[in-house]
């Protein structure tokens, strides 16, 4: 039987990068019909395929490195570049969505009666509940980092404990975004202060969603004793990805409810 | 084709069942006395642990780091090692140098990198496993 002689990983052919690709189809047809024929069972479709495109191809993801031991420290490096990569490319997507509100509010036009907030928007009082999602997400940032190092120190009691607590302040700051949301005087259609705002915070929202569902499959699976004091990039993957919804809130906070108020 | 895609994915969840090996009871022993985290010693498996055993010896069977070049003489050549009759050679003359030169190095005489003119010969390898 021949072995490789290298300590690179050469994936077994699989399924799912032709499901993910159908499912971006359904998912970007069914947004069409959904927009404008209030038709919702191609989206739906779409959803359930890139949900289960998802769920198992990471799931083989795991098969092959925890349990296989297929990720050796080259591989490890390729998927460390890989995720520093993913989230510099979320970065410029962000960078989009704040350049659009620099474009506007820092020279406003006649249309919003040349100054910002544009006339008749009532922004949130940063001080308000925004200034206690920024302390959210801030202490949540001290607790993935408790929890990283619970791990490297073996520590699998407060290791837990930490790790949930990070997902239980995602959750809190989902809930708090979700009723302020609810508590706004605009919408998004409410001019050029609606989409800025509404775009670049429900996007942000989005990824807090996606930081959070990750950090609870980290949970699991450190439950499940996957991850070892010395190997697991999973988590660290996470926690990088976690400190990015940060950051970019941060910004956000800075920027759009604090400056453009 | 779909189906041999579906086979796959399905060796692959078989292989991973049968992956959990015996030494439950030894590797739950030895967490408790840590504080409930595996280590690598306790888990790790398959080619990942192939590497880490081997590097605690100081050995590299699997080419990891790059070679460590010999004084390229005549007398001592740079030892290539190839599964085949040839292999590809890059020279970096000097240090730092960032023009690689690439050459094919043939099995028998021993050749000399165009630019530089270290000695570099062909050791044909069997694959050990």
């Amino acid at each position: 039987m021949t072995h490789q002689t290298h300590a690179y990983h050469m994936v077994n052919p699989s399924p799912w990068p032709l499901t993910g690709a159908l499912s971006a189809f359904l998912l970007t047809s069914g947004l069409i019909m959904w927009f404008h024929f209030y038709y919702t069972l191609l989206l739906a479709t779409g959803l359930l395929a890139s949900a289960m495109t998802m769920f198992q191809w990471w799931r083989d993801v795991v098969r092959e490195g925890t349990y296989q031991g297929h990720h050796t420290p080259p591989v490890q490096k390729g998927l460390r570049y890989g995720m520093v990569l993913f989230i510099i490319s979320e970065i410029f997507f962000f960078a989009g969505f704040f350049w659009a509100f620099y474009h506007s509010s820092l020279a406003p036009t006649p249309q919003t009666g040349g100054h910002w907030p544009p006339t008749g928007i009532l922004p949130l009082n940063p001080m308000e509940v925004p200034l206690l999602n920024t302390a959210v997400l801030l202490a949540s940032g001290v607790t993935i980092t408790w929890a990283h190092h619970s791990l490297m120190e073996a520590n699998r009691k407060e290791s837990a404990q930490a790790l949930l607590m990070t997902i239980a302040l995602g959750a809190y700051f989902t809930y708090l975004q979700m009723s302020e949301y609810s508590e706004t005087s605009f919408t998004i259609s409410d001019g050029i202060y609606g989409s800025t705002f509404f775009m670049a915070t429900g996007f942000h929202g989005l990824h807090v969603i996606i930081g959070t569902t990750f950090l609870a499959t980290c949970y699991i699976r450190q439950q499940m004793y996957h991850f070892t004091s010395s190997h697991h990039f999973g988590f660290e993957a996470a926690a990088w990805y976690w400190h990015f919804v940060d950051v970019v809130w941060l910004f956000l906070y800075i920027s759009i409810y604090w400056w453009g108020s | 084709m779909a189906s041999r895609l579906l086979r796959g994915a399905g060796a692959l969840a078989a292989q991973a069942l049968r992956a959990r090996g015996p030494n439950g009871a030894a590797a739950v022993r030895s967490m408790a006395s840590r504080g409930g985290v595996p280590s690598d010693d306790d888990q790790a498996t398959g080619l990942e642990r192939e590497i880490m055993l081997a590097a605690r010896k100081g050995l590299d069977p699997y080419n990891i780091l790059p070679p460590k070049g010999a004084s390229g003489t005549k007398e001592d050549p740079n030892l290539v090692p190839s599964v085949t009759n040839k292999r590809i050679v890059g020279c970096i003359c000097e240090e730092d140098n960032s023009t690689v030169i690439w050459f094919w190095l043939h099995k028998g005489e021993a050749q000399r990198c165009p630019s530089c003119g270290a000695y570099y010969k062909l050791v044909p390898h069997q694959l050990a496993h």
